[in-house]
């Protein structure tokens, strides 16, 4: 089965509720862990990884390059790359900036001097694997900066991990997806048998959450939502409404507890570093639920 | 001039500081504030306002016509985004998720009028007036779509029309080539972040994207009682950024944030912290 772990806004709690779902779930199942958010990847730092067993540079990244010797200066690059991308140095040449450049290639197709745009291949960034000190593996994936194609190295990263879950006869694979709903969150969510959606009871995370659960239905997978930091925001009932609504199904709320950035600095899921805190008490109940309802 | 607010991590409080240091900075500049963060944006929330102005953001696509395609498969050839797949006889189709309008299709069809203007839907502009003497500015993607860079150049492309003498960035979480493309064009850098071990990585992440492109780098520490703050400082050093402000956790700046309050507009005693940051920002574009 295939869990992905998303909340549109950054910064809820993702990362930190999937490490502790892991710790929770490693005894009883065999799991992978991916994480899937390739331009902030902060989930292997959660597990303790400090070394990585395997890394696979990912090149599939093209950037457009503009030789000056043959470039005739005409400007018709720049007028037509659709972001806007090309610019004239101080030196008057046509320079392409490679931390914005997609890679479409339209700037060489409309260049009227054969061979000077050409597009070149390089690294778009890394992915990496490790065996957890919990036993469990984990894929990670970095993008390297000003790159593209964040969404094509989860894709990539995914691949992977199906590959070790077959090697290793492993049943779960959970999914640590980026912020935002784009390409990345498209990929962690494209194939996944089940969505747990996490937010907490604020305007711009019920905003962000809303347009992520749109994606999953796009997929047709069913959704399970946690409340983060359930009572940073007390009178505020939006959150549980829309969920009623849309009769997504509350796995648990989880009250902000300090406990949660102490051992964030540990490096440690919080259910370990501190089994008793309040947040540890709700994470233990919905993983329990998780077990029953989800993954059965 | 032109300031953008990013800091790789999602939800270390780059919104809550480009909206105070807005409200702020607008008693002194005719100012527009830009969400670029176009998968999340969240600046209209905090500011209490509702997105005003719509404008819808229509991509090219390509429209095939069938009675005058050869078949020739070069469109499919050219698509780096391979959202042009070809039958075994040559004809042509469009997965139209995929398709990044980049009209490289379009360049390479030999035969005139085989390849149409299509367009497709994919996301909004808004210009938002705010009651603190500034316009937001807001690029919001279609659900469904994945690429967010298009968003961010029509809301660039928007903001050109648009007459302000300081442009404030706010950008979505990460490090890829879209931030890269909110940043381009600032004359500072402000990464906000956290003291935690993910944070400080992310930082560390939106550090080397300002030394690339080479914009002189602030850090802001938000949270900074929750975790090693002299850890940030050695990594700002690293990069030569400068740590100007440190942000304590405070429930007095999570009721302004839900609430669509800017806190610098309130009597609360952390509202002095982003007024320092937002004369610091004043004093470095005065030169």
């Amino acid at each position: 089965m295939q869990i992905v772990i998303a909340s549109g806004k950054g910064g809820v709690g993702k990362s930190t509720v999937t490490a502790s779902l892991l710790y929770l779930l490693k005894d009883e199942y065999r799991l992978i862990a991916v994480d899937a958010d390739a331009e902030a990847p902060n989930l292997g730092l959660l597990l303790g990884v400090t070394e990585w067993e395997e890394e696979r540079e990912h090149v599939g990244a093209k950037i457009a390059r503009i030789n000056t010797e043959t470039c005739i200066r005409c400007g018709i690059c720049q007028m037509r790359c659709p972001y806007e991308c090309i610019y004239v140095d101080d030196e008057g040449n046509y320079v392409v900036n490679e931390l914005t450049c997609e890679g479409c290639n339209v700037c060489g197709l409309v260049c009227p001097v054969p061979g000077t745009i050409t597009l070149e291949q390089v690294r778009s960034g890394v992915i990496r694997k490790a065996t957890t000190k919990y036993g469990f593996p984990i894929i990670s994936a970095q993008l390297d900066v000003g790159r593209p194609e964040s969404g094509k190295l989860v894709t990539e990263e995914k691949e992977w991990a199906k590959q070790i879950m077959k090697e290793q006869n492993l049943e779960h694979m959970i999914v640590d997806s980026a912020a935002g709903i784009g390409c990345q969150v498209i990929a962690s969510v494209g194939g996944a048998d089940v969505a747990i959606l996490i937010a907490e009871p604020t305007p711009a995370s019920l905003s962000d959450v809303q347009r992520v659960y749109k994606v999953v239905q796009h997929f047709h997978e069913p959704a399970y939502l946690i409340i983060n930091k359930a009572d940073i925001n007390p009178g505020f009932t939006g959150l549980k409404e829309w969920a009623e609504q849309e009769g997504i199904p509350i796995l648990g709320e989880i009250p902000y507890d300090s406990a949660i950035p102490k051992s964030m600095s540990m490096l440690r899921p919080f259910i370990e570093a501190f089994p008793e805190s309040k947040a540890s008490q709700a994470i233990r109940e919905i993983a329990e639920v998780i077990k029953q309802e989800i993954i059965k | 001039m032109q300031i953008a607010i990013s800091g790789g991590k999602g939800g270390t409080g780059k919104s809550t500081v480009a909206i105070n240091v807005a409200v702020e900075l607008a008693k002194r500049f005719k100012l527009i504030l830009a969400d670029l963060d176009v998968e999340a944006p969240n600046d209209h929330l905090l500011l209490g306002v509702e997105l005003q102005n719509e404008e819808e953001v229509n991509q090219f696509m390509p429209k095939f016509d069938y009675s005058k395609c050869i078949k020739c498969r070069k469109c499919a050839e050219v698509c780096e985004e391979h959202a042009i797949i070809t039958l075994k006889d040559g004809t042509p189709f469009l997965m139209p998720t995929l398709c990044s309008g980049c009209r490289a299709c379009e360049i390479v069809c030999p035969v005139p009028g085989a390849i149409q203007e299509g367009s497709r839907l994919i996301g909004h502009t808004y210009v938002t007036p705010t009651p603190y003497g500034f316009t937001l500015v807001t690029g919001k993607l279609r659900e469904g779509e994945e690429r967010s860079m298009p968003l961010v150049v029509a809301a660039k492309k928007r903001l050109k029309n648009l007459d302000y003498e300081l442009l404030i960035v706010d950008t979505a979480a990460g490090t890829g080539n879209t931030v890269s493309k909110a940043i381009e064009g600032s004359q500072l850098l402000i990464a906000v972040t956290e003291p935690t071990p993910l944070g400080i990585h992310d930082t560390e992440l939106i550090l080397q994207l300002g030394k690339l492109m080479g914009i002189e780098t602030w850090v802001v520490i938000n949270r900074a009682d929750l975790g090693d703050v002299n850890e940030v400082y050695r990594r700002a050093e690293k990069y030569k950024a400068k740590v100007i402000a440190e942000i304590p956790y405070s429930e007095n700046i999570v009721k302004t944030y839900v609430s669509g309050t800017p806190i610098v507009t309130t009597d609360y005693p952390e509202a002095e912290i982003f007024r320092e940051i937002a004369e610091r920002i004043y004093e470095f574009l005065r030169g």
